[in-house]
């Protein structure tokens, strides 16, 4: 225990010496462990997490499986995933060859052949990429970490991806909208958490140093996670649905990554250690999954079926938990990042990992470090030492697992950390790593151990947690030990990024995080953050999906939790406050008790009958849809666009799923900065498509391009109809962004205008409710001139008198003094008091476009006039007369010819007088007046739909 | 400040409150429940809200004791201690709550002893919700609670607009929510209210008490006067006046602020004692300009009372009262003309309106004289026919200015 203090080397050389003591103890406690997990959701499922990774690597290709599993984790592996697809895919797509995987990380394989399904899934690999591609640039600035990715076969890839990057990015921002904020603030919490770490850790650092910041706004995000864990929680399921409706299978993919690593973990965990495979297994509730799943690792392919189905159990356990704290996602990044920092000293994994980002990256690294990391490697685990470098090279190509590296080899280098931790966490990991049988075992374990101690300093747990009582890891076979590793290192990328990125994250998240990347060299940072922004959309996939799978699952549960929660309180209350300063033991007492109601809790919960069925239905689900992914392998260009639809699919899912579940964040609570779309396009022209589904950034034109379209709509000599739909994209454009200033107006007062011009009036009205909308929020625009139209509109087209004087009295006094706005009175009052001839001496007179709305109402008004003259003339009315009162051309000659053939059209009587004029006989048209139907009616009432226009249109 | 209050005292106050409240409802006293639901009107200070104050614990004394009205007795003391500290928002969630646990015992109650009750928690939850209101649009929040209150009494009116004796406590229910509808300016909310009320076979309109009678009638009565029904307008204002108790002179001035205007409109003109007597002289100068052909008059007034008009929404109601002004000026230029030449009485110059229109400021051509005339006689505010050519409007012999005799022009 006094090791933690020491420096990383010390530390690390400790850890072995703890594991050997500890190991024998540990045998008993093993059982209590998988019901730990129930109880402490944060810490186990960071370990749980980084149990999954090394998994996938061994069974590699076998063990994909566990649907449930899937749930959860898919999100961490689609991530890995995809980026690596992305990048590598042009020579392994087809493969998924265990070969591969070696020289990449493991993980990137699982992902990456999940990946063919290309389906909703999708979204994460999307989402992954774009971490990926930030994290590009983030290692760009560092310099030396990129180098290694132009080595690999994807280097020309990686340059590429930038545009698949605002793509992503787009969908990302749409899916998850509501989910954001809760993003947000689960990356809080677990930044904080890390950063705390680097803080303590590493405060000389440079880059670091911010993080101090981070610390701080870690107490305040922390109590906000498991309010919006439930959130994403909620959300989720629907996301989850569609997935697996689709044929393409991506949920599969992900399950299987997931299954894998399940079933690798348990495996291992089954086979070295005896004891400990056996309460697992009574955890998990399936006695016979054990076996199943040992054999399964070692013959990987074959076991598909039988491990999805019999791990599920164990797995949803421990995902349950992590996902409880809600940072599962964060929690494998963690993880795979973890080991790298030296706060228990005990990475045996870790170190690796920080050894492989030294030599890729000695920018980032000291050199001692490195030493310090190799030494350690070796000794410690001698068995992965050989393979993760290896693979960690390629992955670091890949760019994911830099950032974290670095991280967590500066948190090594000063070695601080260790005194931060609660004397009982060293106590527990003391006590899994005498339960190690080996040193694989002993590596993994310290690994997990890691997770869990990031896990809990993201939570804020660290030192409310009551290590005493948590249960024991689960033990790991070596060689998922070493997968685990490798995997880690490739899902962990977005953790680092995050510690650093919290300031930022707020602006960041949904902002087009590729030209910060590019742009700022100087400050790598930035390029963290924004990856962050996107692992942690992913992390809350993955937390959502496990939530998912597990609803019944929680339920039984919640009690397990429960009591763990008021434990920590408790202790929080007495003891671990006075740890935190004196580093003083805490009290053991009552753990063997609660360790036995967790443990009873969690087997009943996987033994029920309902969970048994639900688990078999779902693996036969993932299965359907395994094959059918087998299917469609394609390019990787047209995955991109398959999974770039799909993302939007599923945030509008969630969208909508969020909207449904109302209780859980309201709208006026949502972010929605969060989710507004940053456009990329920069074609000028764009027809207008109404939106099913979230707006994808490349196709939506930001801001200078609006400008520039809607110039070219004013000056564009094209008919009303080319005009009306460019507006409309351009409109389009702009509520997906969020852009509301001069410009919107502009947009909308040009619409209206035309609108009006073309009598378009379901079009104007729509532009006046925004225009309204956007004036009282105190945008500059012509005001006046359109509450003159607004009036217009109400008085002449709306017979609602109270919106009339709704709009009377919204008037200022300077509005009244106004010319259009006093025309527009003085129509109303020449309505109002059926003065035809005023009327149509305004209509004459009228400004701006004023004419225009009063031109829909000329016809009603002539023909009210027309009546009222029939009856109260007499005996005739010249019609020249007529014509000229009632608006018709201003010529007499003409407007009486015009005026003839209208009243004619009306069933107007005419007869010529003595001097050869024409006559309005008045009391003959009196009983023949009509209305006529208008000649131009279209059967549906919109004569825009007309079909020779239609046709017309270009 | 209230004075210190002992824990023991508090306590016995609290639980004395919460045993007159449980006794009211085992006694089916619906009178002393009213009193005792009664939030809004409490001052700041009473013995209760300080003894919730010395005795933070009382929602759980309130459960505790009394488990059956464990959902409407501990929100409803937060209530009442929200209130006297002045936190009106939190007053009115509370009381929200507890007038649903209210609502929940009502409709198990299959006798309507409690009625009185219920239209104290129905009053009280608009009241509070509109002092919840201002609060929250003082510090810059949504306000929205009157909002919800009034779907809450919705959800009253659901139970209480049902067969069966419940359902004469129904008018109340909907006064409330016409009060809220029109200070949110949703009224067209009311329209399924009532309807409701009005095509319901089993329970005579009659038989509702006589003051939400009145107050029905006269918020569809301005319902009416929104949608220039003047006819219905007139009724169901005038049903109001008759029956307000002639006490209550505000109501009554309510009632005739609407009136007024309505009769105008259906050429009743009013007594300008009683403009004076109910405080509307606002009016005055309308009803003069109609008794005067005085078209200048008119236009003064409305543009000096526009505001007043448009809030009210009366103004479009009496703009359109500028043909009878007309209609009074042609007239009396027809009387003085008869005096000078009766033999050209019934024709009438149209260069003479004109000349008229002048003499009161008013600038208007003689295309639009002449369109005004023609107006009149197409509205029947005139009797006879104009001539074009020789420009001159030929009255007709008998009546040539008809009464409206409450038609609407």
């Amino acid at each position: 225990m006094a090791s933690h203090g020491a420096g990383a080397a010390a530390g690390s050389d400790a850890a072995p010496a703890e594991v050997s003591v500890v190991g024998q103890t540990n045998p008993s406690l093993y059982l209590p462990r998988t019901s730990a997990h129930h109880s402490w959701p944060s810490s186990t499922g960071a370990a749980t997490v980084s149990w999954n990774y090394p998994l996938d690597n061994q069974s590699q290709d076998a063990i994909y499986y566990d649907p449930q599993r899937d749930v959860s984790v898919p999100g961490s592996n689609e991530n890995v995933a995809s980026s690596a697809p992305h990048n590598v895919q042009p020579s392994m797509d087809t493969e998924n060859a265990t070969h591969f995987h070696v020289p990449y990380s493991s993980s990137l394989q699982h992902g990456y052949s999940p990946a063919e399904y290309a389906n909703y899934y999708y979204n994460y690999p999307q989402t992954t990429n774009d971490s990926s591609v930030q994290q590009g640039g983030a290692n760009q600035h560092s310099g030396a970490a990129h180098q290694p990715l132009t080595s690999f076969q994807n280097s020309g890839s990686y340059v590429g991806p930038t545009s698949n990057t605002y793509y992503n990015a787009g969908g990302h921002q749409t899916a998850p909208g509501y989910g954001t904020s809760s993003y947000f603030y689960q990356n809080n919490t677990w930044n904080g958490g890390s950063s705390e770490n680097s803080y303590t850790q590493t405060q000389s650092y440079q880059n670091y140093q911010s993080s101090n910041t981070n610390a701080v706004q870690h107490s305040v995000s922390v109590p906000t996670n498991s309010f919006l864990y439930q959130q994403q929680y909620n959300q989720w399921p629907h996301y989850y649905n569609h997935t697996v409706p689709n044929p393409a299978g991506d949920p599969v993919g992900n399950s299987n990554t997931v299954a894998n690593t399940t079933s690798s973990y348990s495996c291992p965990s089954i086979q070295p250690p005896p004891p400990g495979t056996t309460s697992w297994k009574s955890n998990s509730s399936s006695s016979v999954a054990p076996p199943i799943q040992a054999s399964g690792a070692r013959e990987p392919q074959n076991q598909y079926n039988n491990q999805a189905v019999q791990t599920h159990t164990p797995v949803l356990e421990n995902h349950y938990v992590n996902q409880e704290p809600g940072n599962p996602r964060s929690q494998n990044h963690y993880a795979s990042q973890t080991p790298a920092c030296p706060q228990n000293n005990v990475n045996l994994n870790p170190v690796q990992q920080s050894n492989n980002g030294d030599q890729q990256k000695t920018v980032f690294v000291t050199p001692e470090t490195s030493n310090e990391n190799k030494v350690q490697v070796p000794r410690i685990a001698p068995g992965f030492s050989m393979v993760i470098p290896k693979s960690e090279k390629k992955i670091l190509g890949a760019d994911l697992a830099k950032k974290p590296t670095y991280v967590s080899v500066l948190m090594l280098k000063n070695g601080t950390d260790a005194r931060s931790l609660p004397f009982s966490l060293r106590n527990y990991a003391t006590r899994n790593f005498n339960h190690c049988k080996d040193e694989a075992q002993r590596a993994a374990c310290q690994s997990m151990i890691e997770e869990i101690k990031n896990k809990a300093i993201a939570d804020g747990t660290l030192l409310t947690k009551n290590w005493d009582t948590e249960p024991l890891l689960p033990l790991l076979g070596s060689v998922a030990t070493i997968k685990e590793t490798s995997s880690a290192n490739n899902s962990s990328p977005s953790v680092p990024s995050s510690t650093f990125t919290h300031r930022r994250r707020l602006k960041t998240r949904w902002e087009p995080v590729v030209e910060d990347k590019v742009m700022d060299k100087v400050e790598p940072i930035k390029g963290f953050a924004n990856g962050n922004t996107h692992s942690n959309l992913e992390a809350k996939n993955i937390m959502s999906n496990s939530w998912d799978s597990r609803k019944v699952l929680q339920s039984h549960q919640a009690p397990a939790i429960k009591v763990s929660q008021r434990r920590a309180k408790k202790q929080k209350m007495s003891s671990y406050s006075g740890l935190m300063q004196n580093g003083n033991a805490s009290s053991d007492s009552d753990k063997d008790q609660d360790l036995t109601k967790y443990y009873a809790s969690a087997t009943a919960l996987a033994n029920s009958p309902e969970e048994k069925k639900r688990r078999e239905h779902r693996s036969k689900r993932f299965e359907k849809n395994l094959n059918s992914s087998s299917k469609s392998k394609n390019s990787a260009a047209s995955k991109d666009a398959i999974a770039n639809v799909h993302a939007r699919k599923a945030v509008s899912a969630l969208l909508t799923r969020s909207c449904e579940d109302g209780t859980s964040l309201a709208v006026e609570d949502m972010d929605w900065d969060a989710l507004t779309v940053k456009g990329t396009c920069q074609e000028i022209e764009k027809q207008y498509l109404r939106l099913t589904s979230a707006p994808d950034p490349a196709t939506v034109r930001p801001e200078h391009v609006l400008e520039k379209a809607l110039s070219m709509v004013e000056t564009s000599q094209k008919n009303y109809l080319y005009k009306c739909d460019q507006l409309k994209s351009i409109r389009q454009d702009l509520t997906v962004q969020r852009i509301q200033d001069e410009l919107t107006v502009k947009v909308y007062e040009t619409h209206a205008r035309l609108a009006m011009q073309a009598g378009d009036l379901p079009e104007y009205n729509q532009c006046q409710s925004q225009l309204k909308r956007l004036y009282i929020e105190g945008i500059k625009g012509c005001y006046f001139e359109f509450s003159a139209y607004n009036l217009l509109c109400v008085m002449l087209h709306s017979n609602n008198k109270r919106d009339l004087l709704s709009s009377l009295a919204s008037l200022s006094k300077e509005a009244k003094q106004n010319e259009a706005v006093k025309h527009a009175l003085a129509v109303h009052s020449a309505v109002s008091s059926g003065n035809y001839v005023q009327f149509f001496k305004l209509y004459k007179q009228a400004p701006n476009l004023n004419s225009c709305l009063m031109d829909l109402y000329v016809e009603r008004m002539r023909f009210e006039a027309v009546k009222c003259m029939s009856k109260s003339y007499r005996p005739t009315v010249p019609v020249g007369y007529v014509g000229e009162i009632l608006g018709f051309l201003r010529t007499n000659s003409e407007a009486s010819e015009e005026c003839e053939i209208w009243l004619k059209a009306h069933g107007a009587i005419l007869s010529v007088d003595n001097s050869g004029d024409l006559q309005l006989d008045t009391k003959a048209s009196a009983a023949t007046l009509y209305m006529p139907e208008p000649e131009n009616a279209v059967a549906h009432g919109d004569a825009s739909l007309a079909v020779n226009d239609f046709l017309a249109r270009t | 400040m209230a004075p210190y209050l002992s824990m023991g005292e508090a306590h016995r106050r609290i639980a004395d409150y919460l045993s007159r409240v449980a006794d009211s409802i085992s006694s089916s006293d619906g009178a002393a429940l009213a009193s005792l639901l009664a939030v809004s009107s409490a001052p700041p200070s009473t013995p209760l809200s300080d003894a919730l104050s010395a005795f933070p614990d009382f929602p759980r004394l309130a459960a505790d004791r009394y488990p059956h009205l464990s959902d409407l007795l501990p929100t409803l003391l937060r209530a009442i201690h929200s209130h006297s500290l002045i936190r009106f928002a939190d007053a009115y969630s509370s009381f929200e709550k507890a007038a649903n646990a209210f609502l929940q015992e009502f409709r198990n109650w299959e006798t309507p002893w409690a009625m009185e009750a219920m239209h104290t928690v129905a009053l009280e939850i608009r009241l509070l919700a509109e002092k919840a209101d201002r609060e929250l649009a003082t510090s810059g929040k949504n306000p929205d609670k009157l909002q919800a209150a009034g779907s809450f009494l919705m959800k009253v009116f659901g139970a209480l607009a049902v067969k069966g004796p419940k359902r004469i406590g129904a008018l109340y229910v909907t006064c409330q929510l016409f009060k809220i509808y029109f200070r949110l300016g949703t009224v067209h909310l009311c329209r399924s209210v009532i309807r409701s009320i009005e095509t319901a076979r089993n329970f005579d309109f009659e038989d509702f008490p006589v003051k939400d009678k009145v107050t029905y009638m006269y918020y569809t009565g301005r319902l009416e006067v929104f949608n220039e029904n003047f006819l219905v307008a007139d009724q169901k204002l005038t049903y109001a006046l008759m029956h307000c108790n002639p006490q209550y002179e505000a109501n009554l001035r309510r009632i005739l602020k609407f009136l007024v205007p309505v009769k105008l409109s259906i050429g009743v003109l009013p007594r300008i004692t009683l403009l004076e007597r109910y405080n509307l002289l606002e009016y005055a100068d309308v009803v003069t300009s109609l008794k005067r052909g005085d078209l200048r008059l008119l236009r003064q007034a409305l543009e000096r009372h526009e505001d007043q008009f448009l809030k009210s929404g009366v103004y479009l109601v009496l703009e359109k009262l500028e043909l009878q002004v007309y209609q009074r000026l042609v007239k009396k230029i027809h009387i003085i003309q008869r005096q000078k030449e009766p033999a050209k009485a019934h024709q009438i110059k149209l260069e003479v309106v004109v000349k008229a229109l002048k003499w009161l400021e008013i600038d208007m051509d003689v295309d639009e004289v002449e369109c005004i005339m023609a107006c009149l006689i197409y509205k029947n505010l005139i009797k006879g026919y104009f001539a074009h050519k020789s420009k001159v409007l030929v009255l007709s012999k008998q009546d040539p200015f008809p009464k409206l005799n409450g038609k609407p022009v």
